[in-house]
């Protein structure tokens, strides 16, 4: 994680706060995001997906400032699943050899069309075009802007606030998980199997304690700067410029004319 | 002169029974640097949530301007008396550090304007604009800390109370940390500090209270309570480096025997260059 590669959550999270396009709008963001998605599944065109997926890449690239090489390889998680459900698509099993190609197994026949295969491929371009247009939005958005959309789509404040804190508590636990992990390693808790299943024990008990205790503490916190029911923060103004309005419409003109064409 | 906070005769119980405070009446004037000493477990923090509101005392009154506090006016208590918690990450919620220090004056139902020239203000104070878009679980601990000090500024309040606030931080954090109080205080900002610095509390504060089993102890200026030898015991204290360097001076004669023991560093070289 120190050189910028990517695994898991804590990675996505760093580089929607670090991604050139945080300081747009996230309502706009929101809905380019979920209209090119909406547009990707409606269309049902291998060209409109091929658009999706370029242009979103791009965009990534080119205003998110993400390097490629993290937008790729967070690509290739949704990908590999994508192409082995794409094999089984494609893929049909018969008593009778029915297709254009078939592998004769000992009882039955593995066959395949030049028909199944462009489903095939054709489901997977408008899967990856959707990931696409979801990264669009995880990757450049933080949780707590996220949340803040919501908000404001009317869900109601005590899902909010849930999902606001639990964001900041996921972190919060995992930098004591990490501290104990490495308290336990310190005294030869991982040696062997055995010894690591009880620390492992020991570690999630004592988490759930002290969480139980932080949480008291965090009440206290929040009542002494006079929390009365009420999460709020103030949000930074991120207006929407013109340009990026008209560029959206520019580009959904374009799904739309390939999708009719 | 009308002292800004009264404490009358506090009494606090944890559910565990053992009273955490046990009778406690302090009265903190306005410009005050007030020390608070005492072993782990003497009721100073509890002692600072009371203060603030957080927890309602069994028995006794405050006093906010001479009028009681009454459960209306505990709001009011929250927006005068600003806490400080020891742990940064106690305290710390929002997902961004100028949304965390918004927390405190959106709560106060301040106009949006209002909460971003106090979030700024704030912020320049503890020189975090730099830091004023990133998630808190980025920072350093020495950070956290600052944040959780602006936090308490933006809310503007008259009196802070600080508990322990040099712990974790290193040595430089310690020396901003000191500059930052030192600035509050040419304000006119009310401060109690928990500490087990005696160093500190003895250059800096002008009134020391001491706490043992959940009374006060002793109350008074640095040289008067660090100079009883039954308090220090009783409260596991112990003297300030300065005071024992002075001593040993005293004891030969290198400072005058009528003088008394200067606060600073500074004192001490003065007194040391007019003899």
């Amino acid at each position: 994680m120190a050189n910028g590669h990517i695994h898991g959550a804590h990675s996505i999270d760093r580089l929607a706060y670090e991604s050139g396009m945080r300081t747009w709008n996230p309502v706009f963001k929101t809905v380019l995001a979920v209209g090119t998605l909406v547009l990707c599944l409606a269309a049902d065109r291998p060209m409109v997906s091929t658009a999706v997926i370029l242009v979103l890449a791009a965009l990534q690239r080119g205003k998110g400032k993400l390097p490629l090489r993290d937008y790729l390889g967070l690509m290739l998680v949704p990908l590999t699943f994508l192409l082995l459900g794409g094999v089984a698509v494609a893929c049909d099993i018969a008593l009778t050899p029915v297709c254009d190609w078939n592998l004769r197994l000992p009882w039955f026949y593995l066959c395949v069309s030049a028909e199944s295969i462009r489903f095939a491929v054709e489901l997977v371009l408008k899967a990856l075009g959707a990931v696409s247009a979801m990264y669009l939005l995880a990757l450049t958005t933080t949780a707590c802007e996220l949340v803040d959309v919501l908000r404001r789509a009317h869900l109601p404040s005590l899902l909010c606030e849930l999902m606001y804190l639990i964001y900041r508590f996921v972190f919060v636990l995992l930098d004591m998980y990490g501290r104990m992990r490495q308290a336990a390693g310190a005294r030869l808790g991982w040696k062997d199997f055995r010894t690591s299943c009880r620390s492992f024990g020991g570690i999630a008990g004592n988490l759930f304690v002290l969480s139980l205790r932080r949480s008291r503490v965090y009440a206290d916190a929040m009542a002494a700067r006079g929390y009365d029911g009420d999460l709020r923060f103030l949000e930074e103004e991120k207006p929407v410029r013109a340009a990026q309005i008209i560029w959206t419409g520019l580009f959904w003109t374009a799904l739309l004319v390939l999708a009719i064409c | 002169m009308q002292p800004i906070l009264q404490a009358k005769n506090l009494r606090f119980c944890y559910d565990f029974g053992v009273p955490a405070l046990d009778g406690v009446s302090l009265d903190v004037h306005a410009g005050e640097r007030i020390a608070v000493l005492g072993p782990n477990g003497a009721g100073k923090s509890t002692f600072f949530l009371c203060l603030n509101g957080v927890l309602v005392p069994e028995s006794g009154q405050l006093l906010l301007h001479g009028k009681p506090v009454d459960k209306k006016a505990r709001k009011m208590l929250c927006e005068q008396v600003g806490i400080v918690f020891q742990n940064a990450d106690d305290q710390i919620i929002a997902s961004t550090v100028a949304a965390e220090v918004s927390f405190g004056p959106m709560n106060l139902r301040l106009p949006r304007n209002e909460v971003a020239r106090r979030v700024d203000h704030a912020l320049d104070y503890m020189d975090l604009q730099a830091f004023r878009a990133r998630p808190p679980h980025d920072l350093s601990g020495g950070e956290k800390k600052r944040v959780s000090i602006a936090d308490i500024l933006a809310m503007e309040s008259e009196i802070i109370l600080l508990d322990e606030p040099a712990a974790s931080l290193d040595p430089a954090g310690e020396e901003r940390l000191e500059h930052v109080l030192a600035r509050l205080s040419d304000e006119g900002c009310t401060l109690l500090i928990s500490t087990h610095d005696m160093d500190f509390a003895f250059r800096w504060a002008t009134r020391v209270v001491v706490f043992a089993d959940g009374k006060i102890l002793a109350d008074g200026t640095p040289q008067a309570v660090f100079g009883d030898a039954a308090v220090l015991r009783q409260a596991h204290l112990r003297r300030p480096l300065l005071m024992e360097v002075w001593d040993a001076l005293r004891t030969r004669s290198l400072v005058p025997l009528d003088a008394t023991c200067p606060t600073t560093v500074e004192g001490l070289e003065q007194l040391l260059g007019e003899k």
